[in-house]
């Protein structure tokens, strides 16, 4: 009987003891029968037995990955990015801070004037002129500033009573709201905190690194 | 630590853990490299390549023999490296002599523990087998490599060349029988040590 491709498939499973029972019983009671069928049986068998005994190779070298081929990079620990942002909320809070203390500096550098002008004196230039005038055009504004200008230039004997010099002290100083601004330390303790947090976050990282490189040393 | 240990953590990114498994299965792969391929710097690359295909994809890993999860990678690395062969000129297979000729049994096939005599007969069977082998389609090496090289059940050669169990049955006896044919050119040249051992195996 000829052997078919079905016939060696399962002499081959049959060989690896793949074949169900029921099938391999048949297969026995066929190959007792068939001398061709149990020949192809043996020649499989001593091919898989070459197979088998070949000889093995142990590998030229060490195939472990090392970091940089594994693509790894050191860990970052949880708290990094917390503290990255920490010190990039507090760097925009002393920003806002900073910037609200400049600006408010700025409007009342700019409101002075006004204020003196109410007060009755013009611009800071006036204000000296004025000092230097009779009592009685201490405060003038507007036109009546050059008239007490000229005035004082007509009239400067004036200036030196002592009742002018002390009326002088008496306006010389400036009001309160012209007044520079004091220092606000909040905008300070908002940079120094960004501060804090952001160099916490880079040291964290920095020890990752170091731990990540003691561990893996190239 | 033992392998499902070691496994669990090298899902987790442990590159020692993984790369005590690289070091317990990476004869396992070079050799099955080895065979399909036929060449020691190509199989080498491949298991290199498969080892890092292995890490990269670990959490692909669901159980099952990790050995033919691993030989998969490997046979996918060989497989990819016949293609890029066959759009490349081809190499020789045996490395050549000053004047060109190409040595048949090369000294560096040989198993340096062994007599000479040994390390004559090996080389001689190696020769035989590699060549055997070479001259089958890659899809029917490949099986027969996962299943009677490296010793893989039917299950496991399925789930290592990605093919259904009744190809795998169907590929493994015609890649025998062509084996067989070819073997048969060589019986009488194989050392006489070896066919006694054979026969009396069979």
């Amino acid at each position: 009987m000829k052997t078919t491709f079905r016939d060696l498939e399962q002499l081959s499973a049959y060989l690896d003891g793949q074949l169900p029972q029921a099938e391999a019983a048949r297969l026995e009671s066929r190959l007792a029968a068939d001398p061709a069928l149990a020949a192809a049986l043996e020649e499989l068998r001593q091919a898989r037995a070459v197979l088998r005994r070949a000889p093995r190779r142990r590998a030229p070298r060490a195939f472990t990955l090392t970091p940089q081929m594994a693509g790894l990079k050191p860990p970052v620990p949880r708290a990094v990015p917390v503290f990255s942002w920490a010190s990039a909320l507090a760097t925009l809070i002393f920003l806002c801070a900073f910037g609200g203390a400049w600006m408010g500096q700025l409007t009342s550098r700019s409101a002075v004037p006004v204020m003196e002008s109410g007060y009755g004196g013009g611009p800071a230039e006036t204000q000296e002129v004025i000092t230097e005038a009779a009592p009685m055009l201490a405060a003038p504004s507007g036109q009546e500033a050059a008239d007490t200008t000229r005035l004082a230039e007509a009239t400067p004997t004036l200036s030196a009573t002592p009742e002018a010099a002390s009326f002088t002290a008496q306006e010389q100083p400036l009001p309160p709201q012209a007044k520079r601004p004091a220092v606000r330390p909040w905008p300070f303790v908002w940079l120094g905190l960004a501060a804090l947090l952001g160099g916490a976050a880079l040291y964290l990282r920095w020890a990752a690194q170091r731990r990540f490189r003691r561990r893996y040393p190239r | 630590m033992d392998e499902p240990s070691l496994i669990r953590s090298a899902q987790r990114g442990d590159l020692e853990a993984f790369n005590r498994l690289v070091l317990a299965y990476q004869d396992a792969l070079y050799n099955t490299a080895l065979r399909i391929l036929g060449d020691e710097e190509l199989a080498a690359d491949a298991t290199q390549e498969a080892f890092l295909s292995a890490f990269r994809a670990l959490n692909a890993y669901r159980g099952g023999s990790f050995k033919a999860w691993l030989l998969r990678t490997v046979t996918n690395a060989c497989y990819d490296e016949l293609r890029r062969r066959k759009r490349r000129p081809t190499t020789p297979l045996e490395p050549e002599s000053d004047d060109g000729e190409e040595i048949e049994s090369p000294r560096w096939l040989a198993d340096p523990a062994a007599s000479p005599e040994e390390q004559f007969d090996q080389a001689e069977l190696n020769h035989a087998i590699q060549h055997c082998l070479d001259a089958l389609p890659a899809n029917f090496r490949a099986v027969v490599v996962l299943a009677d090289i490296e010793g893989l059940d039917y299950t496991e050669v399925a789930r290592a060349a990605r093919l259904p169990l009744g190809t795998v049955k169907s590929r493994l006896a015609r890649a025998r029988l062509k084996l067989r044919e070819c073997l048969q050119a060589f019986w009488e040249l194989l050392p006489a040590a070896f066919r006694l051992v054979v026969e009396r195996e069979a």
